[in-house]
């Protein structure tokens, strides 16, 4: 105990733990040191260790099919290295990425920003009227089902290159949570309320404004965070597919690819995880924010 | 006749609330009630016990309006009913005082009215200082209260609970019990109270229905002697338990 306690770096910590169950005299400390939280460090590493030691399983695997690729087909996978130097950290190469990414950012915020309010209005309207619940509902599922890839050509045709059939194809992987998390989130209101909102002789939309939509929000933004990240994909998915315009990050994996530099090509994968990540947690805060006085949702951390 | 003309002087022995010969079949057949005949006037606090399903609540959702009755007739004043839940039915999105005012707010009062008229009916149930606290945090007893609160502000002439106090524990819903006869003895609204408790029925009422089970029917009647104000202690007194053992009986032979 006497070897340990003068070279571990906590001695004075030790000696102080061991004197106090020793004497009881100094027990006045003694809470401090037994009590004591876990360290800073050690909160910080229960919380982003697991990810770590993820990201470093999957680095190994990345590593072991490395290995396994012949010598003239290595390119394939460059070394980290080479990722590191030519992409994530070349100069040219991460002004590209900068103007793909806020070209990207834009078409995946538009496309959001059109799946909401197309989504949201569509949603309230099968609120409204069964009927049109019922006759939706399968096109909706259908939508989600299409392979988006086999309809781009179609897309193309109708609406040429460039912008539009860009947004249109975020819009439809982006649009189906919009509609059915909202749908459940109005249909869930507790029907004690509902009376209550009767008894007053409260209007339709009184009712909806006040009643649904409130008691919807948190369903709602349940599947707005899987529709923000969607839009992301569906910008990307857009750019690969549709050619013209302006270079986003879709555009530029494929120039990247064709071009044969595969630096780059990962570089740019990195870049569009880290889009997607933050606009994730974008909205996971704002939900946070938002209900966490209220609903049980809000006390999730992420 | 469906309503009552709210401008007539309410003379002492008029009706608050009516029932005359009430049948009520639902559209999936089933009969929930069968023949009630019932009057309430200003000033009384009737309670109905009955088995479970017998359609105690059906009544109240007849006297509110949010179902209409197959035959008979049923006279109330509906812009002057007060309706508690079984559940609290707070918005959980809404404070305190936000849901206080729901009512008001609905019924298009201006702000400063609704702030007034609420905190006073907050400050009557004992929640000064939670003005601002969310549902989540409260208690359900303290739910209950806001529930009340919440009725209270439109100062209905007709009250109608349906087993508010049913979820409470014990403590709680003795304690509960003696407000609301404080805000009744205050208010002398017309109280129709649907309750599992026998002991509850008789504490709280000028007068105890027992209904019989499906169809329901208003099988016995008992008037309560016991004199306004009433201290809690009155329920252990050997008065008291003879009532509630008759009641008791009554409900028994019923159902």
């Amino acid at each position: 105990m006497t070897d340990l306690a003068t070279t571990h770096p906590d001695a004075a910590e030790l000696r102080t733990m061991s004197d106090a169950i020793a004497n009881p005299a100094l027990a006045d400390d003694a809470p401090l040191v037994v009590l004591r939280q876990p360290s800073w460090v050690r909160r910080q590493l229960s919380i982003g260790g697991p990810p770590l030691v993820m990201l470093c399983v999957l680095l190994g695997v990345y590593w072991f099919f490395h290995n396994r690729l012949s010598h003239n087909r290595k390119f394939l996978m460059p070394w980290f290295g080479d990722i590191w130097s030519k992409g994530l950290t070349d100069s040219k190469t991460i002004r590209e990425l900068w103007g793909g990414l806020q070209v990207t950012g834009r078409l995946a915020f538009q496309g959001l920003a059109i799946s909401i309010v197309l989504g949201g209005l569509i949603g309230i309207a099968m609120f409204r009227f069964r009927w049109l619940e019922r006759a939706n509902y399968p096109f909706l599922v259908a939508l989600q089902a299409v392979p988006v890839l086999a309809i781009v050509p179609l897309i193309q045709v109708a609406f040429g290159y460039g912008y539009t059939p860009k947004t249109i194809v975020c819009v439809i992987i982006s649009f189906f949570p919009i509609p059915t998390t909202l749908l459940l989130g109005l249909r869930s209101v507790d029907q004690g309320m509902v009376n209550l909102f009767r008894l007053q002789g409260a209007s339709w939309f009184t009712t909806l404004r006040k009643l649904a939509l409130p008691n919807a929000m948190p369903t709602l933004f349940a599947g707005l965070r899987i529709s923000s990240g969607l839009s992301v994909i569906g910008a990307i998915v857009g750019e690969l597919f549709v050619r013209g315009g302006t270079d986003g990050l879709g555009s530029l994996l494929v120039e990247y690819r064709i071009d044969v530099h595969y630096e780059k090509m990962y570089a740019a994968l990195i870049w569009c995880s880290l889009l997607s990540i933050v606009v994730y947690i974008f909205f996971t805060a704002l939900g946070n924010r938002l209900f966490r006085s209220w609903h049980e949702s809000g006390d999730l951390s992420r | 006749m469906q309503t009552m003309d709210r401008l007539t002087d309410p003379a002492p022995n008029t009706t608050a609330l009516s029932f005359h010969d009430i049948r009520m079949v639902y559209s999936d057949g089933t009969e929930a009630i069968r023949s009630v005949t019932l009057d309430i006037a200003p000033g009384e606090l009737v309670s109905i016990v009955g088995p479970s399903g017998c359609g105690k609540s059906t009544l109240l959702k007849l006297a509110s309006g949010l179902e209409q009755p197959t035959s008979g007739s049923l006279s109330v004043d509906r812009d002057s009913v007060g309706y508690v839940f079984q559940d609290a039915t707070l918005l959980p999105w809404r404070t305190v005082r936000r849901n206080v005012e729901l009512l008001l707010e609905l019924h298009g009062v201006a702000k400063e009215e609704r702030r007034q008229i609420g905190q006073a009916q907050i400050d009557l149930v004992g929640l000064t200082g939670f003005e601002e606290y969310y549902p989540k945090r409260l208690s359900g007893g303290m739910k209950m209260r806001v529930s009340l609160a919440r009725a209270l502000t439109r100062s209905p002439n007709v009250f109608l609970f349906d087993e508010p106090f049913g979820a409470l524990d014990e403590i709680n819903r003795e304690r509960l019990q003696d407000e609301l006869l404080n805000i009744f003895l205050g208010e002398r609204f017309a109280g129709l109270f649907i309750t599992h408790s026998i002991l509850e029925a008789v504490f709280l009422s000028t007068r105890v229905l027992v209904m019989s089970a499906r169809p329901g029917r208003i099988a016995a009647e008992f008037d309560v002697p016991f004199p306004f104000p009433r201290q809690h202690d009155v329920r252990y007194t050997p008065e008291f338990a003879e009532l509630t053992g008759r009641v008791s009986a009554a409900l028994r032979a019923c159902s």
